[in-house]
């Protein structure tokens, strides 16, 4: 038989496209089915937060970065100020900081719960999606009682938080917690075994631990790599250090550890929101911070904390006395996934791109900022 | 459709014609308001409201509802999020490839005239209407789920004051 | 080691090239004072068997209103240290070497800084349009003194 003379090719996929978690574009350099050369085109979604945020005093920047990572506003709003309470040495009170770990923690699962659903949904299945997102509706409903919004919330403020929690919020958060795990099993019923689930998630996109760390990848995806480094336990923030929660890993890093990674994940957090229910004491819920003639002292630094994604951090730098940040840089963890996922594609077929992407939950918001 | 072109100009001159054209009018429009199938577009926050509309709580599929992925296969677009400088071309490249007739939802206050990015952004488009013609606006960051069902319900409206008179 | 000795041990370890600001609140923050040697000194923490500092957290330009600053920030996944530096550049001809032969990571941030601040970038291969659409011609955004006809700042109240 004659040699088969064959040529690469150059398919575009995105921006449009169902399962691109956003507006993201690849060029993809395809040898047959087979792929070459992934080259992400980014900057559908630049919407110039960091500059925005140069013409906002510092109670104004919270509510322009709850649409930073919209997934997961509240550590949005967290970061910030934790950023400002340091600069500034605003001492928040115990209350006000169990109250945000209970809705740090609440939001990590609703994020994990919109990547249950749109992985399944990328990947062909369609009941997940239905079941995650009704899960959702109970977290919605805890935070809309509190703070009146279902997505971008406003909640954490610089010194604390803006309103006290309703005395419906506790019976109520029992309420889901005590059907949560559960639930979650039921999701692992559905998915886990499953054999197509498997196929198209076992040894597709491996990451070595080198490659995560030398790309400035964090989260769940350093984990199911194998790295034990999660922020709340190796740089505690806030009152991280009281509870007691384990800290899942996985082995091989690829889809399918990434996967076990997160579900294990959602109960540790579910964990986490039970103690610290029941450690709730009584207080003041903001500490003394007048939003309109706030001037911050000269200084600059970066904070970080763990997301449901990766690391988010905020470098703040600001001149004395100024009622505006000089400069505020925002940190996603999509930013350093995107960047490390041609690596991990090298040799894989088309199809596997989707897997990819939605294993490691990269949110374009997050890289286009 | 060649036939239902000619048929409203042929029964107007016929006594007692307008009669079967409204009717007509009625049962097309009917049809269509109650089947509205809608590209899954969705850039930025309002896209997982859009996501929660369609899930279990409220039901899109309920008004005839259901996400195609690709423009030539629907007949709505509901722009959900931030469309940028950069995304501008695209839409208009999605909104062209649809057939008609299409209709275009602006979901969330960045579509309907920038939102909260108006001021100090240097990459937002200030609205979708200089690009797209919109029929319906919803406002909101991001707009409930019940306001989405109701910009819904009043495009169906809007679907059933048309006219076969118009198409030809 | 907490962060005053951590402090100490880099001064101790490179004391012609850092020196510690006041203005770090949490952090060490220290100011770089040799630009030049700037991929020798980020191999130097990174392969040191005391530091370990192999992870970059983030690296950003910032336009002060009289000259330009680059920013690091560096942290160690194994033995949790961390802690940034800086240091300034003038406005006119602001060059740096890239760094991305110490942290891969380093790619993006670099291609953003040149492309909002105008900071040129040595050595890396590929300072292409990246945030800004493809046809953008309206110069360098995030700088202080940008401006276009298109552009609205929000009124003071």
């Amino acid at each position: 038989m004659a040699e088969l003379k064959t040529e690469e090719f150059v398919v575009n996929m995105g921006p449009h496209h169902p399962s691109t978690h956003g507006v993201c574009r690849f060029v993809l350099t395809m040898d047959g089915e087979v792929i070459v050369k992934v080259e992400p085109v980014i900057g559908y979604l630049h919407r110039a937060l960091e500059k925005i945020c140069e013409n906002r005093t510092y109670a104004q920047c919270i509510p322009v970065l709850d649409r930073f990572e919209y997934c997961t506003s509240m550590s949005c709003n967290q970061v910030f100020a934790l950023a400002t309470e340091k600069l500034a040495g605003i001492e928040v009170p115990e209350r006000a900081e169990y109250i945000r770990v209970i809705m740090l923690e609440l939001n990590r699962i609703a994020s994990h719960l919109i990547w249950l659903g749109t992985t399944s949904l990328d990947l062909g299945a369609l009941t997940p999606f239905l079941y995650a997102f009704r899960e959702r509706e109970d977290i919605m409903d805890l935070f809309e009682m509190t703070c009146g919004q279902r997505l971008t919330y406003n909640y954490i403020r610089v010194g604390g938080v803006a309103k006290d929690i309703p005395k419906e919020f506790i019976p109520k958060a029992k309420q889901f917690l005590s059907t949560f795990d559960s639930k979650v099993d039921d999701y692992e019923k559905v998915l886990t075994e499953n054999p197509i689930f498997m196929t198209r998630n076992q040894n597709i996109g491996v990451m070595s631990p080198e490659l995560a760390i030398a790309y400035g990848v964090s989260g769940p995806n350093l984990r199911a790599s194998g790295v034990k480094f999660d922020l709340r336990r190796d740089d505690p923030y806030s009152i991280y250090d009281r509870f007691k929660f384990n800290i899942p890993t996985g082995q091989n890093g690829d889809c399918y550890d990434r996967y076990r990674v997160r579900m294990q994940e959602m109960r540790e957090s579910a964990k986490i929101v039970r103690q610290a229910i029941e450690q709730l004491p009584e207080g003041e819920i903001s500490a003394k911070f007048n939003p309109i003639v706030f001037k911050a002292p000269a200084g600059e630094l970066y904070s970080r904390i763990e997301n449901s994604r990766g690391e988010m951090g905020v470098y703040l730098q600001s001149r004395d006395k100024e009622k505006k940040p000089l400069r505020v840089k925002l940190r996603g963890s999509s930013y350093n996934h995107l960047q490390a996922m041609p690596h991990l594609l090298k040799g894989h077929k088309i199809a596997d791109v989707v897997a990819v992407m939605a294993s490691l939950d990269i949110i374009m918001p997050d890289v286009d900022r | 459709m060649g036939i239902i072109k000619k048929v409203p100009v042929f029964l107007d001159k016929v006594p007692g014609g307008g009669i079967i054209t409204t009717s007509l009018d009625t049962i097309f429009n009917y049809s269509q308001a109650s089947s509205l199938w809608y590209l899954l577009f969705g850039t930025a926050c309002c896209a997982i409201e859009l996501m929660a509309t369609g899930a279990s709580r409220y039901d899109f599929d309920r008004l005839g509802m259901i996400f195609r992925a690709s423009p030539r296969q629907s007949d709505l677009i509901i722009a959900a999020g931030t469309i940028t400088k950069k995304m501008g071309p695209r839409l208009r490249l999605l909104y062209d490839q649809m057939a008609e007739p299409r209709y275009v939802i602006a979901m969330g206050g960045c579509t309907c005239g920038g939102g909260p990015f108006y001021y100090d952004s240097y990459a937002v488009e200030k609205g979708i209407d200089h690009i797209v013609p919109v029929d319906v606006y919803i406002p909101g960051c991001p707009p409930r789920p019940e306001s989405l069902l109701e910009g819904c319900l009043n495009l169906q409206k809007k679907v059933k004051t048309q006219k076969i008179k118009d198409w030809s | 080691m907490n962060r005053e000795e951590l402090a100490k041990y880099l001064l101790d370890k490179f004391p012609d090239t850092l020196e510690l600001l006041e203005t770090g609140k949490a952090e060490p923050f220290f100011l770089m004072k040799k630009p030049d040697e700037i991929v020798e000194f980020c191999r130097a923490i990174r392969d040191d068997v005391e530091l370990r500092m192999d992870f970059l957290c983030q690296m950003c330009g910032v336009d002060t209103g009289e000259n330009f600053e680059v920013v690091y920030s560096v942290a160690s996944v194994k033995k949790r240290y961390r802690f940034d530096f800086k240091f300034p550049l003038p406005y006119e001809g602001a060059e740096i070497e890239s760094v991305q032969t110490v942290w891969p990571g380093a790619n993006w941030f670099e291609r953003e800084t040149w492309e909002l601040y105008g900071i040129n970038v040595k050595n890396h291969g590929n300072l292409t349009r990246f945030l800004l659409p493809d046809d953008w011609d309206q110069g360098f955004p995030m700088r202080k003194d940008w401006d276009a006809p298109d552009f609205k700042r929000m009124p003071e109240v």
